[in-house]
């Protein structure tokens, strides 16, 4: 599938639904109104957090470049590494699968294990969604489980850096 | 010594400069000194998947200094630039003439000053905010039909599904349920921003934090769909290990996260 068939794949989706929606409309509309009700309340308290995302990705893409900062993965192994490798997994973004081929290339130039683990487990944790993340879960809830996701991230690649020895 | 690669239709120095830098169907890298050279072909050229990042990677690896081509996508000059190659757009002709406008522009901006004038500092600032907001743009494209769909989802089960059938597979036990939580988000996937929404009408119906939580860390760290591609590209061992670690790693987080809360007053349970 070429590049113009995935982007439209994408409109798949949603395109679906607008048709399920219009079918529903037709033989239950009392409870598709419900339905858009419900949908529509959930894109108003999405609209703010929404723009905050959009103004902290621009910030980033001006900023920071996250295949700059992977380059330190293969450098050093010690606590600098680990920073660097925590750093890049929390501000790379796009589909993993994207992150693939420049993992692999890495990992064969000498990359240690540990720190790639560790990149991985710090992809869940997104800054540019904390937004959306606080008017779910409240800003407490973002602090700890941020907190711990990285811990948690970085004790599991001292983990099997040594399963791995490297 | 200077080391340049070109994006080329052929192997050798006579062929044309692609224009198009992801589909190239060769990279030819060149000495400019002495002309000599070698050509790689780009195995993925011709069905387009992932085959820019797979040229990024050979220039990467082969240490270049420069590379010529006619259009690069903004990601590709991205990682390009990130690694400290210089990127030369709009270039036509054959390889070998690149090559050598190429090296003779070099030598005569070694030769003079290299001078910029505070106008194209400015000029070069806005480019990059455009260029920022571009990227920002193409982000948030990508991430809105998922978004838009999921929510519409959302707004149909609500109306139209009882409540009773979720009580029916999360049952209360919050063990259980947290483990549940963890299998839903490892086989779901794309971007993380749709598991906060599940996650905060999960809590609507009152599922327990412990399974929304475990559900919105295997969203983003456990990956049974990209699986196969995981272990192409960093080896079974490693793919399975991390994806069973950090399984187990969901489930953990969740429970130490929602029981730190609860300490603090910030949940009941």
């Amino acid at each position: 599938m070429g590049r113009k068939g995935r982007r439209l794949r994408i409109f798949l989706f949603p395109v679906f639904l607008i048709g399920i929606y219009a079918i529903l409309l037709v033989f239950f509309p009392e409870k598709a109104s419900v339905a858009m009700g419900r949908s529509g309340h959930i894109f108003l308290n999405l609209a703010v957090p929404l723009i905050l995302v959009f103004a902290l990705m621009t910030a980033v893409n001006l900023f920071l470049e996250p295949a700059r900062v992977t380059r330190f993965l293969g450098k050093d192994a010690g606590l600098r590494g680990v920073v660097f490798s925590a750093a890049a997994g929390i501000i790379s973004t796009g589909p993993i699968y994207a992150w693939y081929p420049l993992l692999k290339e890495l990992r064969e130039r000498g990359a240690r294990i540990s720190l790639l683990f560790i990149f991985l487990g710090n992809r869940a944790v997104k800054p540019l969604l904390i937004p959306v993340m606080i008017t779910y879960f409240g800003w407490e809830y973002v602090l700890v489980l941020t907190l711990f996701t990285i811990t948690a991230s970085v004790a599991a690649g001292y983990l099997v850096g040594h399963l791995f020895k490297g | 010594m200077l080391k340049i690669a070109v994006t080329a239709d052929g192997p050798n120095l006579d062929a044309r400069v692609s224009h198009r830098f992801g589909t190239s169907p060769y990279m030819i890298f060149v000495d400019p000194e002495t002309m000599t050279f070698e050509a790689k072909p780009n195995p993925r050229a011709a069905n387009g998947s992932a085959a820019g990042i797979q040229l990024v990677v050979l220039a990467i690896s082969k240490k270049v200094d420069a590379v010529l081509t006619g259009f690069c996508s903004p990601t590709a000059l991205g990682y390009l630039s990130a690694h400290e190659m210089k990127v030369n757009t709009g270039v036509t002709g054959t390889v070998a003439d690149a090559v050598e406008q190429y090296h003779i522009h070099i030598q005569q901006q070694q030769k003079g000053v290299n001078f910029k004038s505070d106008y194209s500092k400015r000029a070069a600032g806005r480019a990059a905010v455009v260029q920022a907001l571009n990227n920002s743009a193409n982000q948030f494209t990508a991430l809105l039909p998922t978004l838009v769909g999921v929510v519409l989802l959302i707004g149909l089960f609500n109306a139209f599904l009882s409540t009773k059938l979720i009580t029916a597979i999360f049952k209360g036990n919050p063990l259980l349920d947290t483990f549940k939580g963890a299998v839903f988000g490892s086989v779901f996937t794309g971007n993380p921003i749709n598991s906060y929404i599940i996650g905060g009408q999960m809590l609507e119906h009152d599922i327990s934090l412990f399974a929304v939580t475990a559900f919105i860390v295997s969203w983003v760290t456990v990956g049974i769909v990209q699986l196969p591609a995981e272990i192409a590209a960093l080896g079974k061992k490693f793919a399975l290990i991390r994806n069973s670690l950090y399984f187990i790693l969901s489930i953990a987080i969740a429970i130490t996260t929602v029981l730190v809360l609860g300490l603090t007053g910030e949940v009941n349970f």
